[in-house]
C-alpha cells in the first residue's frame, strides 16, 4: 500500500480504451430496460408497418420518404433518443450514482463520450434499421440507403445533444421532449428558415441523396448535413464534458 | 516525520443563503479517526470536499499533500465509502466492486473484486443483483468498492447504518487493522456509541463548525458531568421546585408558566427517583415528565457552548 506521508507516486490510472470500454458497459447496462425496449419497440413496430402501407401507394419510393421524414425522423428516433440519451448520465446524477464513476482516475471526457456511444448503440438498431426495413418493404433500395444514413446521423446529434441534458438539467426527459416537439417538429415546419437549425431539417437533407423523391424540410446539401449533423454530436458531447467537471457531485 | 494524509483549512460550503460547512480546519494522519455529529451538522458535505467531489467556497482542502479537486488523479489515492443507499442496482456485486477496480487501473480486477468482498464477508459468487441485496449487504459491498484499490486515504460515511451487532464489530475490526497499517482512515458517525468503537481519536462537528476535537475519552466525560435539562408539568410547580432544589435534586429551576418548569439536574437518574415521592408529598400530580437534551445534539449544543 502507499503509506500516509510520503508522496503518492502519480497513479497508475486505466488505459483509455479499458476504462472507455468499462464506462460503456455500464452505460448500456443502465440504460436498458425492459419499459424502455418494449416503448421504442413499438414505435418501431409502427414504423414497419407505415413501409408496408406505403407500398400500396402509386409512388411508393417518395410515400416511404415522406414517411421516413414525418415520422420517422421527426418522431421516432428523436423520442428514442431523449429517452436513452437524457437517462445515460442523467439516471446517475438523479440516483446519486456519479459518485462511483467520478472518483476514479479516469479522464472526465471519457463518461460522457461513453454516453453518446452507448446511447447511439442503443437507438441506431431500434430506430434507424426499422426505418431502413420500413423503407424496403415499400419496395425502394435507395431510399433505405438514403434512410439509414439520415436516421443513424440524426441519432449521432440527437445523443450528443441529449446526454448533455442530461448533465445539465434535472428531469431532462420532459425539456427533452418539449424540444423535439415544439421545436424540431412544429417551428421547423411552420417558421420559414428555421429548419436549418433543427436536427431533423439537416437529417432530412441526407435523406433528400435518394433520388427521385422530394423532402419537405431541405435545408443544405446532403455533404454540409454530415458535417453539421456530426458538430452538434461533438459540441454536445463538449458540453456535457464540460459541465461534468465542474459541477458538484452528489 | 509523516505529514498528515488530510488537511482542511478554514473550510466553508453554501449553498445559496444556506451555510452547510463554517470554518473548519483540522487535520487527519495516519490511524483511525471518527467524525461525529448529529445529521445536518455537515460531516458528509465535510466528506464530499475531502473527496473533490464539492469545491469549498472558502479554504483549501489537501489530501496527501494535493487539491483532490484540481488533480483528478489524487483519487488513486482515495476510498469513498458514500452515505447514500444507492449502488447499480443491475449489477451484482462482483461486477460493481470490479468496476471500481478497473476504473482504477488494477490488473486483475475480478480477482480483486472477489478478495476484497471476501474480506468484508461477502460471496463473491453471489449471482443476485444489487437490488436483492439487504441495506447491511449494500453498506459492506459500499465498504468493499471503496477499498478495493488499496488507497492510502479512506473516507467513510456512516458506514455502519443498517448493519447488526455482529456486522458492525467485523467491519469496526476491518476499519481498526486498515488503520493499524498506516492509512488515513476518517469515519463518520451520529452515534456516540459506535465512535468509542472506533478509536480514540474524534471530531465533532456541529451545525457545519468543528465543535471539538481529540480525545474520545476525554470528550466523553466532559459530555457526561452535563446537566441534564428536564421538562416538568404539574398543578403546584412552585412547591415541586422548592422542594427538589432543597433535597439537592436540581441544581437549577426555571418556571416557565402554564405549570411548566425545567430542571437542570447533575444525575438525571437521582431526579427521576426523588420526583414521584416529593410530588406525592406536596399534594402535586405530574402530567408530563421529559427530557429535553438526552439527544446528540443537545449533546453536542453543550460541548460547543462549553468550549
Amino acid at each position: 500500500m502507499s503509506a500516509v506521508g510520503t508522496t503518492p507516486s502519480v497513479a497508475a490510472r486505466p488505459a483509455t480504451l479499458v476504462s472507455l470500454a468499462a464506462l460503456y458497459r455500464l452505460m448500456l447496462r443502465t440504460q436498458v430496460s425492459l419499459s424502455r425496449l418494449l416503448g421504442i419497440g413499438a414505435l418501431s413496430g409502427l414504423a414497419i408497418l407505415i413501409g408496408g402501407l406505403a407500398a400500396f401507394d402509386s409512388d411508393p419510393a417518395q410515400a416511404a420518404a415522406d414517411a421516413v421524414s414525418g415520422f420517422g425522423l421527426g418522431i421516432l428516433v428523436p423520442l428514442a433518443t431523449v429517452w436513452f440519451g437524457t437517462s445515460a448520465i442523467g439516471d446517475l446524477v438523479e440516483d446519486k450514482l456519479l459518485v462511483y464513476v467520478w472518483l476514479r482516475p479516469v479522464a472526465r471526457w471519457q463518461l460522457p463520450a461513453a454516453a453518446v456511444l452507448a446511447t447511439l448503440t442503443l437507438v441506431v438498431p431500434l430506430t434507424a434499421i426499422p426505418l431502413t426495413v420500413s423503407a424496403l418493404i415499400a419496395g425502394s433500395g435507395d431510399v433505405a440507403l438514403a434512410t439509414l444514413l439520415a436516421a443513424s446521423f440524426a441519432a449521432l446529434a440527437y445523443s450528443g445533444l441529449f446526454v448533455a441534458a442530461g448533465v445539465w438539467f434535472r428531469r431532462a426527459v420532459w425539456w427533452g421532449l418539449a424540444f423535439v416537439l415544439i421545436w424540431e417538429n412544429v417551428v421547423a415546419n411552420e417558421a420559414k428558415g428555421a429548419a436549418r437549425f433543427t436536427v431533423a431539417g439537416w437529417a432530412s437533407s441526407i435523406l433528400g441523396l435518394a433520388p427521385g423523391i422530394d423532402v419537405d424540410l431541405e435545408p443544405g446539401s446532403a455533404a454540409v448535413a454530415f458535417i453539421v449533423l456530426t458538430a452538434i454530436a461533438v459540441a454536445g458531447w463538449l458540453v456535457a464534458t464540460w459541465r461534468y467537471r465542474s459541477m458538484d457531485i452528489d | 516525520m509523516t505529514e498528515p494524509g488530510i488537511v482542511a483549512e478554514d473550510v466553508s460550503k453554501w449553498f445559496g443563503p444556506l451555510v452547510a460547512v463554517s470554518d473548519v480546519s483540522f487535520d487527519v494522519g495516519p490511524g483511525v479517526t471518527a467524525l461525529l455529529g448529529p445529521n445536518g451538522a455537515g460531516k458528509s458535505t465535510m466528506f464530499r470536499m475531502l473527496c473533490g467531489l464539492a469545491r469549498p467556497s472558502k479554504g483549501t482542502v489537501r489530501v496527501l499533500g494535493r487539491d483532490p479537486r484540481a488533480e483528478p488523479w489524487v483519487s488513486r489515492q482515495i476510498g469513498l465509502m458514500p452515505q447514500q443507499e444507492s449502488v447499480f442496482e443491475a449489477l451484482t456485486a462482483r461486477e460493481f466492486v470490479a468496476l471500481g477496480a478497473t476504473l482504477q487501473g488494477l490488473s486483475n480486477p475480478d480477482g480483486a473484486a472477489a478478495s476484497v468482498l471476501e474480506r468484508v464477508g461477502l460471496d463473491p459468487s453471489d449471482s443476485r443483483h444489487l437490488q436483492a441485496y439487504s441495506k447491511g449487504m449494500r453498506q459492506r459491498v459500499k465498504v468493499a468498492q471503496a477499498i478495493v484499490h488499496d488507497p492510502a486515504v479512506l473516507v467513510l460515511d456512516e458506514p455502519l447504518t443498517g448493519l447488526d451487532p455482529r456486522q458492525r464489530m467485523d467491519l469496526v475490526s476491518l476499519f481498526k487493522s486498515l488503520g493499524d497499517e498506516g492509512r488515513c482512515v476518517i469515519v463518520s458517525s451520529h452515534v456516540l456509541g459506535e465512535v468509542e468503537r472506533l478509536g480514540s481519536r474524534v471530531l465533532v462537528m456541529s451545525q457545519g463548525r468543528l465543535a471539538a476535537a481529540g480525545d474520545f475519552h476525554e470528550l466523553r466525560a466532559l459530555m457526561d458531568d452535563r446537566p441534564m435539562r428536564i421538562r416538568v408539568r404539574t398543578d403546584k410547580p412552585r412547591e415541586l421546585a422548592g422542594a427538589l432544589v432543597e433535597a439537592g435534586t436540581a441544581v437549577g429551576v426555571r418556571l416557565e408558566g402554564d405549570g411548566v418548569l425545567e430542571l437542570d439536574a447533575r444525575d438525571a437518574r437521582a431526579l427521576a427517583r426523588a420526583l414521584p415521592p416529593v410530588a406525592r408529598e406536596r399534594g402535586a400530580r405530574l402530567y408530563e415528565v421529559h427530557p429535553l437534551d438526552a439527544d446528540l445534539e443537545g449533546v453536542f449544543r453543550y460541548v460547543v457552548e462549553r468550549r
